[in-house]
């Protein structure tokens, strides 16, 4: 075997190469770019989508493929860390539970005050998803950050996992019905129901309520994954 | 930022992963490289005066929406390997009493 | 039409919700119905198959091909459809009776189904991306299902090592992307002619390539599959040798195809991985003791044996042929192998005796078994092996290269088989139908592959076998020879006990090391490929 002083030099050796080949490819890059799709998405974007954050109009309706599957993945690790966590108290390790939750009262405090907060600006950010940076999946997020705080303020907070489970997946259910939807308005699948033509504020339901929808998905998959990780230290 | 410090991000996520003996590390080093990998996306897609892909009015040159809209999607995948990986993590620690990969692998079969 | 293609993926993993919300009392007799009608799906989608794609090209929410998401199925997707299908179905029998967490374990199972398709249909880098962490995600929590030491580490070690690949498959990704400002495979493959020196499009193949690597577990990113394949619940295990680890494979096809326009010459590299891929996998297959490992380390030799027919021939037609045969009896000796633990309640090979007598019939389809995939005369083994070999009559170097590998993953056959023999010792009574049943249709399938493989070939692969016989007095000679051989180093060197030996066969590479090769080996193929 190589020492480790060797070995160390070996794979800095290596990396340096990788790092000398990336740099001399940039070079080329230069030379090849190509941002035929930004124009496309420039100049079509907004009439095909009718969402002015382009990234949102690209996440639910150019690639909702995508998305659906970005949803799934984390439908599945939600299933996963809810699988693996379950356990028999019995085999637990009790030097693994030192921390008795000490939680500063300063911290408490400012948290009653941020909590509300951060819910509403969670729910603004999924609501305005098309209009304004954000969308389903930032919106989401923050509101499972609020209901984080939630279990800081409140110690004894129990929560009954196989609901909200049962919720995101039914929620998730509900996604892909609404993806589904234009089979049936315009024959083609997993795209907004509501053609073009139909005038803008129409298609603004259908970014809405998606975004609505994932941003209450994601809320509820992170808040499984907390909880889970909580009930581990616990 | 230039791309080529983002990719020193990636490579520096790379050598911890391997080098680190600490299962914990190896989570946070690919945690590090997608950081990197994110980073290096976005910055290749953005250009002098571009603006954020929103349409409103007097918007003349955004930079490309479609790096943002599929670094999204990185960032969740991400952060469901995150979790689900330190969740196995504890599992390991209450089995082997150690978060190291020498000694997890160098006991026998716990079955 | 072209929405069936929807259909197979959304149809497993729809299923796979329902199941696990509802919890049902009959979850498997729902999962077998399903099943049912995504076969007859599947089979009216191929029948309705044109060589212009016309019937099975769907770009998804009716965009633009450059810029939305597209799944194409062709003559190279479809057979692995109706693989992985078929494995399904078999798995899905297999695991009738296991009642405790069985919807949880259902929901990944056919989750899994559908994200595979997903991979197999895809026509997206990125999506592909996404399917492959989705895959990897979901294979990490069913290595880790039974929650014991040995499988949680086995899954940590394959989630961290297949998010570094897959990762720097994103790499590539991105630097394809800015190249052609597209990320659809075909219209970047329509425009890569006249790509090929430019460096930033060699990176990108480098990048791919690598995390093709460590998804197909080749030389030397090989080592989570011992590990995974040791750890998982058995038909878990025939699934991941069976068809999961040819996603690599038929990643590496995808991307080869794509890049192919380019001119970057790969065969010679990929030939000596393949080669020493299959050198390792039988080297350390012999050395096993543990019957599981065993079989995961002949998987590797055999995808040695994979790679090089992929390299080697035009159309990678004696590689894509031994996918189909491999997954086969693959999946047969692992289901096979999971009965027998089942009824010994060990691994060891050493405590593991008289199988015949206490199971006959496993014991006869497991011979199958082992004889395709050693090769004999009259299995679907043989054909693909003499059809890889057949092509390499010019190259002797190569062809005996090829026929060790063969000696030694038959060296590690006729090891297994000393389980059969000796006296019915402690065994728990078991007759289960559904549990047997698998074992025989998919021997079935391996003798039909044997037999009839010419009709077969032509339909599945449109790939010509009528040069190849399915018996031959050389070949059954060379068959025998083999065996001798294999015998041979198994009586007169395995069975002295060699310590060196048994040390060599319990080396394992740790995390670190794996990691660090994945670097080295990035660094070799940017080597090779960008500055030669």
């Amino acid at each position: 075997m190589l020492s480790s002083v060797s070995r160390k030099l070996i794979l800095i050796a290596a990396m340096a190469v990788v790092f000398g080949l990336f740099a001399a490819s940039l070079i080329d890059l230069a030379s090849l770019y190509n941002d035929a799709t930004k124009d496309y998405f420039f100049e079509h974007g907004f009439e095909e989508t009718g969402s002015n954050n382009l990234v949102t109009g690209i996440l639910l309706d150019y690639r909702l493929f995508d998305s659906l599957f970005e949803a799934g993945i984390l439908l599945v690790a939600v299933s996963g860390v809810i699988w693996v966590s379950k356990h028999d108290f019995a085999d637990k390790n009790p030097n693994f539970m030192i921390d008795k939750y000490k939680t500063p009262d300063l911290f408490i405090s400012f948290a009653r005050l941020v909590y509300p907060l951060l819910l509403a600006f969670g729910l603004y950010i999924i609501l305005n998803g098309h209009l304004s940076p954000g969308g389903g999946f930032q919106g989401g997020a923050l509101a499972a950050t609020a209901i984080l705080i939630l279990y800081f303020i409140d110690k004894n907070k129990e929560t009954d996992i196989k609901r909200i489970v049962t919720i995101e997946k039914v929620l998730y259910l509900a996604i892909i019905l609404v993806a589904l939807l234009s089979l049936f308005t315009r024959s083609t699948a997993f795209t907004n129901f509501v053609a073009p033509a139909a005038g803008r504020q129409w298609q603004v339901v259908y970014l809405v309520t998606l975004n609505v929808l994932i941003g209450l998905k994601v809320a509820f998959g992170l808040w499984t994954i907390f909880t889970a990780f909580l009930k581990e230290g616990r | 930022m230039d791309p080529l410090l983002t990719f020193i991000v990636i490579l520096v996520g790379f050598y911890g992963l391997a080098t680190s003996n600490n299962i914990i590390k190896s989570v946070f080093c690919i945690t590090i490289i997608e950081s990197g990998i994110i980073l290096l996306f976005l910055n290749l897609g953005n250009f002098e005066g571009g603006t954020i892909p929103i349409i409103g009015e007097d918007v003349v040159a955004i930079v490309d929406p479609l790096p943002q809209a599929l670094m999204i999607t990185t960032i969740v995948i991400g952060s469901t390997v995150t979790a689900l990986a330190l969740m196995l993590c504890i599992k390991l620690f209450h089995h082997y009493g150690s978060i190291e990969w020498s000694k997890i692998f160098g006991k026998g079969d716990a079955s | 039409m072209a929405n069936i293609a929807l259909l197979l993926i959304f149809l497993p993993v729809l299923t796979a919700i329902v199941i696990y919300v509802l919890q049902p009392r009959r979850s498997h007799e729902i999962a077998l119905v399903m099943q049912a009608v995504l076969t007859v799906f599947a089979v009216v989608y191929a029948l309705h198959f044109q060589a212009d794609f016309s019937e099975t090209l769907i770009v998804i929410g009716g965009w633009e091909e450059r810029i939305g998401i597209s799944l194409l199925n062709d003559r190279l997707s479809l057979p692995f459809v109706f693989m992985s299908l078929f494995l399904w179905w078999m798995v899905l029998i297999y695991t009738y009776d296991e009642h405790d967490s069985s919807p949880t374990f259902l929901f990944f199972l056919l989750f899994l189904q559908g994200v595979f398709m997903g991979v197999l249909q895809t026509n997206d880098l990125f999506n592909l991306f996404v399917f492959l962490e989705l895959m990897t995600i979901i294979v990490t929590v069913l290595i880790a299902f039974r929650k014991i030491g040995s499988s949680i580490r086995a899954g940590i070690y394959y989630l961290l090592i297949n998010t570094a690949g897959v990762l720097a498959f994103l790499i590539g990704v991105i630097l394809l992307y800015y190249s052609f400002g597209t990320l659809n495979i075909a219209a970047i493959g329509g425009e890569m002619a006249g790509h090929g020196d430019y460096r930033v499009i060699q990176l990108s193949f480098v990048l791919m390539m690598t995390g093709a690597t460590v998804k197909a577990a080749l030389f030397p990113l090989f080592s989570w599959l011992p590990k995974a394949h040791g750890a998982a619940p058995s038909p878990i295990s025939a699934l991941l040798s069976g068809i999961i680890v040819k996603a690599g494979i038929y990643m590496f096809i995808r991307l080869n195809d794509m890049f192919a326009p380019a001119g970057i010459e790969y065969e010679t590299f990929f030939l000596i991985v393949g080669l020493a891929t299959g050198f390792v996998g039988a080297v350390f297959a012999v050395l096993q003791t543990n019957i599981k490992e065993l079989l995961a380390y002949s998987t590797l030799a055999q995808l040695g044996i994979i790679l090089v027919g992929l390299v080697v021939m035009d159309g990678y037609s004696g590689g894509l042929l031994h996918v189909l045969n491999h997954a086969l009896f693959k999946a047969l000796l692992f289901l096979g192998a999971g009965l027998i633990v089942v009824v010994y309640r060990t691994k060891e090979l050493a405590k593991i005796r008289g199988v015949a007598k206490s199971m006959p019939v496993t014991t006869v389809m497991m011979f199958i078994g082992m004889l395709s995939i050693a090769g004999a005369p009259l299995t679907n083994g043989y054909v693909s092996k003499s059809f890889i070999t057949g092509a390499l009559e010019g190259e002797p170097l190569l062809y005996y290269a090829v026929f060790l590998i063969n000696v030694g993953s038959v060296a590690g056959f006729v090891k297994l088989s000393a389980i059969f023999f000796g006296e019915k010792k402690l065994s728990y009574p078991f007759s289960h139908i559904h549990k047997v049943l698998p074992l025989v249709l998919i021997a079935g399938a391996c003798m039909a592959f044997g037999l009839f493989h010419v009709p077969l070939a032509e339909t599945l692969l449109d790939v010509d076998l009528a040069h190849v016989s399915r018996f031959t007095l050389g070949g059954l000679l060379e068959f025998l020879v083999m065996v001798a051989f294999g015998a041979l180093f198994v009586r007169f060197v395995l069975s002295r006990g060699f310590r060196t030996l048994a040390r060599v066969g319990k080396f394992r590479l740790a995390f670190e090391t794996a990691n660090y090769l994945l670097v080295i080996y990035l660094a070799v193929l940017g080597v090779y490929f960008v500055l030669l």
